[in-house]
């Protein structure tokens, strides 16, 4: 008796581990899977959007007496934003002809026309080691795999799996150097975008910052600046806010340098994100 | 003793869906990556406790492997593995013992540090994470294992009330 418990736990360990190996680092999902997860997700859904609307709005009522310096400091940026409007609108324009006259393929002028989709969270997983949270967009509205993902505070993640209905995000917080399938995000500074560069290989979850290596020595950064993505990995999009700089320092093996990032986005309590959707430039 | 499957089917799906759409909302920003009560695991020492250790098998696979499939992240799996083994492990020690409210808490905490360490070797394998073991205990498991003990203690007279079937009057009256 105990030698065949013994072995169908053996069998069951096998069959598991298969499982695991197989489904590790796959992107397609099976219609059964699909089918599950969006029925889930949909309930899910309808539960989770009335309690972040109750949690917000509890929250909220604990920041009223900070509303009115918010809105000084907002009324002063409004009022940058107007003058900038002018100056983009010119730059724009003159970009616009300089494209023209020097022959730019459709391709090429499409590459950072990005669309911004609203999506809705609908859950967030319980798994300590793999943090997932579910939008409530999927292939129906035109969602793939790798679209980052954005609130209007940051970057949080990417798309890994997409459904009929609903889809799968992992957050940046999963970023890891030395993981077999590690995502990088090439990234630069904010006003510096010629001069700088790094990447964002690492989190450390103790202390929630990331890590960004592969800084030039004579990169002009300094703590305070805001890290944007800079678009030359072609996974994520330009321009999207990561974090500020709060430490520089010298790298690992000295001939680079290293730096920590305190991000913009959180990634948990999130409730509305957005999908940003490059132009399809690969498609007919 | 014997629970209402049916009824304790249904209230597995209630709580995983409370699991992942309401509790994280409930927890502080500060503690978000660190406490994470797995509501249907607790559910799943319970059926060990009163309904076998086969349906707790049943039971602790069947919502391990919903729940790694609807947050499926790097792989499928680890969580169905191990509340089914713990869910069998646990109906075996308790088979011949009348479940006490004791029992049960100790039962939680013990499965709930054996869940988190075997979930936690799986990914270790996978070279998923570059956790240390101790520092995976400190950050999470540890306070997900206080939150559970707390969550089963309040989740034990409900389950009495309404998912067991009452067998006998007299043992009402049977409690010291």
């Amino acid at each position: 008796m105990r030698n065949k418990r013994l072995f169908i736990l053996m069998i069951g360990l096998i069959v598991f581990i298969a499982i695991m190996g197989f489904t590790l680092g796959r992107t397609k999902l099976t219609w059964p899977e699909k089918f599950v997860v969006d029925a889930v997700g949909t309930v899910q859904g309808a539960l989770y959007r009335p309690v972040a609307a109750v949690a917000e709005f509890i929250g909220d009522l604990g920041r009223l007496s900070d509303i009115y310096q918010e809105n000084v400091k907002l009324r002063q940026a409004l009022a940058q934003y107007a003058k900038d409007q002018i100056k983009y609108n010119f730059i724009e324009a003159d970009n616009e002809r300089l494209m023209e006259e020097l022959g730019f393929t459709e391709r090429q002028k499409q590459l950072y026309d990005y669309r911004y989709l609203i999506a809705q969270v609908v859950g967030s997983s319980s798994n300590p080691l793999d943090k997932t949270i579910r939008i409530n967009l999927g292939e129906r509205d035109g969602i793939k795999p790798e679209m980052a993902v954005t609130t209007t505070d940051g970057l949080v993640g990417l798309i890994s799996r997409v459904s009929e209905f609903t889809s799968t995000v992992e957050p940046i917080t999963g970023l890891d150097a030395e993981s077999p399938q590690g995502v990088q995000v090439a990234a630069t500074i904010f006003g510096k975008e010629k001069q700088s560069f790094g990447i964002i290989d690492a989190y450390d979850s103790a202390n929630g910052t990331f890590q960004m290596t592969k800084i030039d020595e004579n990169d002009p950064m300094t703590i305070g600046d805001t890290v944007i993505t800079s678009g030359l990995g072609n996974v994520f999009p330009r321009g999207i806010v990561i974090g500020t700089v709060t430490n520089r320092q010298v790298g690992d093996y000295g001939l680079t340098q290293k730096a920590t990032i305190e991000p913009a986005a959180k990634f948990d309590h999130l409730r509305e994100v957005f999908v940003v959707v490059a132009a399809d430039v690969n498609g007919p | 003793m014997k629970m209402k499957m049916n009824q304790v089917v249904l209230t597995g799906i209630l709580l995983l869906v409370l699991e992942n759409g309401v509790v994280p909302w409930l927890v502080p920003s500060a503690w978000s990556g660190r406490l994470l009560p797995h509501l249907t695991f607790i559910l799943t020492i319970y059926v060990a406790c009163f309904a076998g250790r086969h349906r707790a098998f049943l039971y602790g696979l069947g919502f391990g492997l919903l729940g790694d499939l609807l947050f499926y992240g790097n792989l499928i799996g680890p969580y169905g593995f191990g509340m089914a083994l713990i869910g069998y492990a646990v109906g075996l020690l308790q088979e011949r013992r009348t479940p006490t409210l004791a029992s049960v808490i100790g039962l939680t905490a013990l499965g709930s540090i054996a869940l988190g360490t075997i979930v936690f070797l799986i990914y270790h394998l996978f070279r998923l994470t570059q956790w240390s073991y101790p520092f995976a205990f400190y950050w999470y498991m540890a306070p997900s294992l206080l939150l559970e003990v707390l969550l089963s203690l309040v989740l034990y007279l409900p389950v009495r009330k309404l998912l067991l079937k009452q067998a006998a009057p007299a043992r009402e009256e049977a409690p010291s």
